[in-house]
């Protein structure tokens, strides 16, 4: 059972890790439009150069 | 390229042709409405204008927030974005195609507001820019909220599952006692941040209840996530009896769950109803003493002051005509169809709009005195009175706690009298099985599931207790213009003078519409789809009055009558008719109707098949609204209504015990709209009725009431079938967690069990019926003429 003490940490590792990453996408716009983004892959046209922000 | 009804599009395509933008017209699924030529960007290099709107970042950079002006389609987003975004200066722009918002950062050196903006109109969108205080977007800041707190409940309850599923796996095995001790304390240790964190909204709500005196669904939830916690923290230290750290954080996940797809729904439809800066201009040319004109902001307007109005503009604030006479669109206002003539001293109301101008006009009234104001001073009392329908399920709900936590009482007292040291587990138990989850589901998983059905076939739902009034209804107010008939003009009636045949006149007149996009032209040119007469010479369009033509060698006008006619006189009754005349005289008046909408009679029929009475409401003439009441078969119309008649009558159908459904479009029937018990505006309307509304039809199909009636009938009906199985649940587990036959892991079992039959049941609403995909919708309304931007 002593793997226990090395597995449970590392899921915890995980788990922290997966909620830092998904709050960092939440803070970077990534959730606030999920209706227009579907439309960029429809564009042929190759895409400008985005500006700096 | 394909035809073009001007010059102006046909240059706007070529333009976004060689911005190599063309992608565009591939991508669009609805024509894009007309800019607003009118509008001029310039006053917004007023300093004093522009701070309202501009917010300053530093380092050189501004940030505005537009509200941009029709957008239908997703392909508009990309046009704007890829325009405005190629534009000098500008460092990032968003779109958003649902709110209709773009948040645009430029850099102050390179470019400033109105180039923006020209930019814009120049791609054809009017924007208006917000207030600063949208930038600080409250709304968006909930929803990040929601989507972090649902994450960290999903996250913690997954963990908490798999740990206590070793303890009660382990409770059959051999699970050695550190190694269970340890998963105890895990469990404490995932549960924890799912409890204070994401099950904060729960205890904040509880909070605001109680303060106000309130038990709503909060109180109950909260209560019963704080005692299971709490009891199993203090056994988790105790060592002793059970913990249900999986329990209460699953129950935490499943109603985020539900509230955060409730407040997409809201949100999605609240993102379509605000705009109410749009009414009146935010702009009037104010006269000076030496007789020019400077533009300043509405809110520098004083009663006195000599404004002038353009063609196509909108009267800033009620006032008195000053010039000969113009005709304007009160449309808006009073429900009238058709423009009426105002004479020099008439009074001009503010929010219509000019037909043909520019005319000066006195400011009489301005601001909150206004009948603009009135009226919507109007909603908001119609509003404060509004029934409060969710009530009766707050009280349901209440009163299930209020039992929950006595019959927890009673256990742990029997308990203590029988066998103490099993009074606090049994309680506990107790607890756990009969706390509000499936209970608490009910509601929002069927409304949830509702909302995205009814969504699915045009008719979004912006508050969410409509559906239950709408299931309830028994009397439905339309109104007559622009809700049962299209908002397009069409030709209804053609008299010919000196026995000339009508087929000949049309064709003329058609010949000579097709040159304007006035709309009484289109409809006269729709009536006759050619082919146009020949040899036609010297067309031309005179602004406001109508168009000339040599035919033939037949000089030709068609027009206002005093156009027409040239001065010469004709019998009174043909003042408003539009005329087509030459210089011997008149040769045909046209008369303009209104078209019902395709799909009125049947929208109507299939609610008086549900056994409501449909009644017709109008400001319109008399005659008008009879004919139209006919070809719709409805007994029951007013016509001549202002908004307070229509709001009076309203009063006294509810005060006969009617549960009324109210449907409109236009301003004057906001207020009407917010007093009903429901109230169904069109998404093509103004936006103050959007406003006033609960329920919004997409693409004006009348028929989507029936079906979302019948959506809202059922979804009650599954409330009400998942309210009796969480209450049968309950009372078969609730004696038997009380007489402490159910350990641990039966409860959590229990629990998601009874949720799950409650998702899995709401699932079943709308299923009968798919409906057809909003999407198609968009295509249909192209003939659709766009609505003056108000």
């Amino acid at each position: 059972m002593n793997i226990l003490l090395l597995l449970i940490p590392l899921s915890l590792a995980f788990l922290g890790g997966a909620v830092w990453i998904f709050f960092w996408a939440v803070n970077h716009d990534q959730f606030d439009d999920l209706d227009t983004p579907a439309l960029v892959p429809l564009d042929d046209s190759p895409r400008r150069e985005d500006p700096p922000s | 390229m394909r035809p073009m009804c001007c010059q102006g599009c046909r240059a706007a395509a070529e333009w976004i042709e060689q911005l190599g933008l063309g992608g565009y017209y591939e991508l669009r699924t609805a024509p894009a409405p007309k800019p607003d030529a009118a509008l001029t960007h310039d006053s917004w290099r007023n300093a004093d204008s522009a701070r309202h709107v501009i917010r300053d970042l530093g380092e050189g950079l501004r940030e505005t927030l537009l509200l941009i002006e029709g957008v239908r389609c997703s392909a508009c987003v990309w046009l704007i974005e890829r325009a405005l975004g190629a534009a000098p200066g500008v460092v990032s722009v968003q779109v958003n195609a649902v709110s209709r918002r773009a948040r645009v950062i430029w850099q102050d050196a390179k470019t400033s507001l109105p180039l923006l903006l020209q930019a814009l109109s120049r791609t054809g969108y009017g924007a208006l820019p917000l207030d600063a205080r949208g930038l600080i977007d409250l709304r968006r800041n909930e929803s990040r909220d929601a989507l972090k707190r649902l994450l960290v409940a999903a996250f913690g309850a997954m963990q908490a599952m798999m740990y206590a599923a070793v303890i009660y796996a382990g409770a059959a095995e051999t699970l050695d006692a550190a190694s269970r001790e340890l998963m105890r304390w895990l469990g404490l240790l995932v549960a924890t941040p799912v409890v204070l964190y994401s099950a904060q909204p729960f205890f904040a709500g509880a909070l605001r209840a109680l303060k106000g005196r309130r038990v709503g669904m909060d109180v109950p939830v909260a209560l019963a996530i704080a005692a299971v916690y709490a009891a199993s923290v203090l056994e988790a230290v105790r060592g002793t009896g059970e913990v249900y750290f999986d329990s209460v954080s699953m129950f935490v996940f499943i109603l985020l769950a539900a509230r955060y797809l409730e407040m997409r729904a809201r949100h999605h439809a609240r993102d379509l109803t605000d705009a109410l800066a749009r009414l009146t201009p935010p702009f009037a040319e104010r006269e000076l003493d030496d007789g020019s004109f400077s533009r300043v902001g509405r809110h520098e307007l004083r009663a006195g002051d000599r404004v002038r109005v353009a063609e196509g503009g909108i009267v800033p604030a009620d006032g008195v005509l000053l010039s000969e006479r113009c005709r304007v669109d009160e449309a808006l206002l009073s429900g009238e169809s058709a423009p009426v003539t105002r004479r020099r001293d008439d009074l001009l109301i503010a929010g219509s709009v000019l037909e043909d101008g520019p005319v000066l006009v006195r400011i009489e009234r301005v601001g909150a005195d206004t009948a603009l104001a009135g009226i919507a001073a109007l909603v908001g009392r119609a509003h404060a009175e509004r029934p409060r329908l969710q009530l009766a399920g707050e009280l349901a709900a209440s009163r299930f706690v209020a039992r929950v936590l006595t019959l927890t009482a009673l256990t742990a007292a029997a308990w203590a009298i029988v066998d103490p040291s099993r009074a606090f587990t049994a309680a506990v138990a107790v607890l756990v099985i009969s706390c509000p989850c499936a209970f608490a589901l009910a509601v929002p998983a069927a409304l949830t599931r509702a909302l995205g059905a009814l969504a699915r076939r045009g008719v979004l739902v912006v508050k969410p207790d409509a559906v239950q009034a709408l299931a309830e209804c028994t009397h439905a107010l339309f109104d007559k213009t622009g809700t049962l008939t299209e908002t397009t003009l069409s030709l209804a009636d053609v008299r010919t003078f000196n026995g000339g045949s009508h087929e000949a006149a049309l064709r003329l007149a058609a010949t000579l519409a097709r040159q304007s996009r006035h709309p009484v032209a289109r409809a006269i040119a729709a009536a006759h789809p050619g082919p146009d007469s020949a040899a036609v010479s010297d067309l031309t369009t005179h602004a406001g009055m109508g168009v000339s033509a040599t035919i033939g060698g037949r000089a030709l006008r068609l027009g206002r009558s005093d156009f027409a006619l040239a001065g010469k006189l004709l019998a009174r009754e043909y003042e408003d008719a539009v005329l087509l005349a030459d210089d011997d005289g008149p040769i045909a008046a046209f008369r303009m109707g209104e078209r019902l909408r395709s799909d009125a009679c049947a929208a109507i029929a299939a609610l008086q098949s549900q056994g409501i009475t449909v009644l017709i409401a109008s400001g319109d003439a008399p005659a008008k609204v009879a004919s139209i009441a006919a070809r719709v078969n409805v007994g029951g119309w007013c016509a001549r209504m202002l908004p307070a008649d229509k709001l009076a009558w309203l009063t006294e159908l509810r005060a006969g015990g009617a549960r009324v459904l109210a449907v409109g479009d236009g301003i004057n029937d906001a207020p009407v709209l917010a007093g009903a018990d429901v109230a169904i505006a069109l998404a093509e309307g103004a936006e103050l009725t959007q406003a006033s509304s609960d329920i919004v039809l997409e693409g004006g199909r009348l028929e989507a009431i029936a079906s979302a009636r019948d959506i809202a009938k059922q979804t009650l009906a599954i409330v009400r079938q998942n309210q009796r199985w969480a209450l049968f649940y309950n009372l078969a587990a609730v004696p038997l967690a009380a007489l402490g036959f159910i350990p641990p892991w039966l409860a959590a079992i229990g629990m998601s069990l009874s949720s799950l039959g409650v998702i899995l049941n709401a699932l079943r609403i709308g299923r009968s019926d798919p409906g057809p995909r909003a999407q198609q919708d968009h295509a249909a309304p192209a003939a659709a003429w766009p609505r003056p931007a108000a």
